[in-house]
């Protein structure tokens, strides 16, 4: 449940940390996982403390306004079949005004990505890959809200996610 | 009125003559409010009026200008005679599709079955899809259809947690990893979200088990 003034965890290599949603963009009620977002950044990482820091300056500054997506919520959200996913914290990747990932990778991640996949997932995969040349990563596939964030159009953003297990 | 007596005297008389009547009638006049008549009875129509004259009669007095009889329905036929218990029911019918031999069922009834998942004990749910869940038990609710379980998890030091219904179809298996290591007081154990009592991430453990697995299957092959 984001809405004005919620501050979320900004886990790209975007260079902000927190940021505090302005608005909700094609809703009118609370946003959730896969909603786009207008935020402003109220902190920014310290630059230089990751490793590719030194080449990739912060390409966010604090006071910026952009967009994002949002990728984890504490409200449970439930699925068709039943199951209901929680995390424990909000948490966003910030996009740009044509919905294209401004960091190129996901710091923490979220997700729990497969090392088994269905056929399905496979084709989507490929596809996805040859979309998105700039993803470093685009074979992977996280299952815990992949299927949300898909549903939502959002492949882009989890094509960020590293690879887990 | 009353004549002067010295000029009649058989005037006084008079007044011995009235009726009791007349003085009621008097008394009936001055105080209208108290004065008590009989309705007066409704006088029945002729009985053999012709039809034509009816039209001249005012409504109300017409012969069938009565109340109407109220219309009163028989109720619709019970349906608990043909179904006593529908919801028991439709979870027999549908636990004998999604569960045919009652597998599931004894999997999570840890009430009864000694060997079920109990709270507290590390579990690894399959989907259909290939995803897998690993996390501690939390809760089992006990619904008949709707029966799920709670799984809390730590995911990149982000707490995950995912409730799966137990007789989804899209659940492929659901393997117990570990026991608890000792039995839990509490049948919900949400005090497992506070920092102090946090399993954190069971990755590890469930990888042990992975791999102790595999090893297990390869030696049996051969």
């Amino acid at each position: 449940m984001i809405q004005l003034k919620s501050l979320l965890n900004c886990i790209d290599n975007s260079g902000a940390s927190v940021v505090e949603c302005v608005n909700v963009l094609k809703k009118k009620r609370a946003a959730t996982i896969g909603d786009r977002i207008v935020v402003v950044v109220q902190k920014q990482r310290a630059a230089g403390s990751e490793g590719t820091g030194t080449t990739l300056a912060n390409k966010v500054r604090r006071g910026d306004i952009r967009h994002a997506v949002i990728v984890r919520v504490k409200k449970e959200l439930q699925r068709v079949d039943g199951t209901v996913v929680r995390f424990g914290d909000n948490a966003c990747v910030l996009v740009n005004k044509s919905g294209d990932p401004i960091g190129t990778r996901m710091n923490g991640a979220c997700f729990e990505s497969l090392s088994s996949r269905g056929p399905m997932a496979r084709g989507i995969g490929k596809s996805l890959a040859t979309e998105i040349a700039t993803s470093s990563n685009a074979d992977t596939f996280p299952g815990v809200v992949g299927q949300e964030l898909r549903g939502k159009q959002w492949s882009k953003i989890l094509s960020l996610a590293p690879v887990h297990v | 009125m009353a004549a002067v007596p010295t000029m009649r005297q058989l005037g006084c008389l008079r007044s011995l003559i009235k009726t009791p009547e007349v003085t009621q009638s008097q008394i009936g006049r001055r105080f209208i409010s108290s004065a008590y008549s009989q309705r007066p009875e409704r006088v029945p129509l002729p009985p053999n009026l012709p039809k034509q004259f009816l039209s001249q009669i005012p409504e109300r007095m017409q012969p069938d200008n009565g109340p109407k009889p109220v219309k009163v329905y028989p109720p619709p036929p019970s349906t608990r005679a043909a179904c006593k218990d529908p919801v028991a029911s439709v979870t027999e019918s549908q636990l004998s599709v999604l569960d045919p031999k009652g597998d599931r069922k004894a999997l999570f009834d840890y009430r009864r079955n000694p060997r079920s998942v109990k709270p507290g004990d590390i579990v690894r749910v399959t989907f259909k899809n290939g995803d897998p869940f690993n996390g501690v038990v939390l809760s089992i609710k006990l619904r008949g259809i709707d029966t799920s379980f709670l799984l809390r998890n730590e995911l990149t030091r982000v707490g995950v947690e995912m409730s799966v219904k137990v007789f989804n179809p899209n659940v492929q298996s659901v393997e117990i990893v570990q026991r608890a290591m000792r039995k839990p007081r509490r049948a919900r154990l949400y005090y497992m979200r506070s920092r102090k009592h946090d399993r954190r991430s069971v990755e590890n453990v469930v990888a042990a088990y992975i791999r102790q697995k595999k090893a297990f299957l390869g030696n049996a092959k051969r």
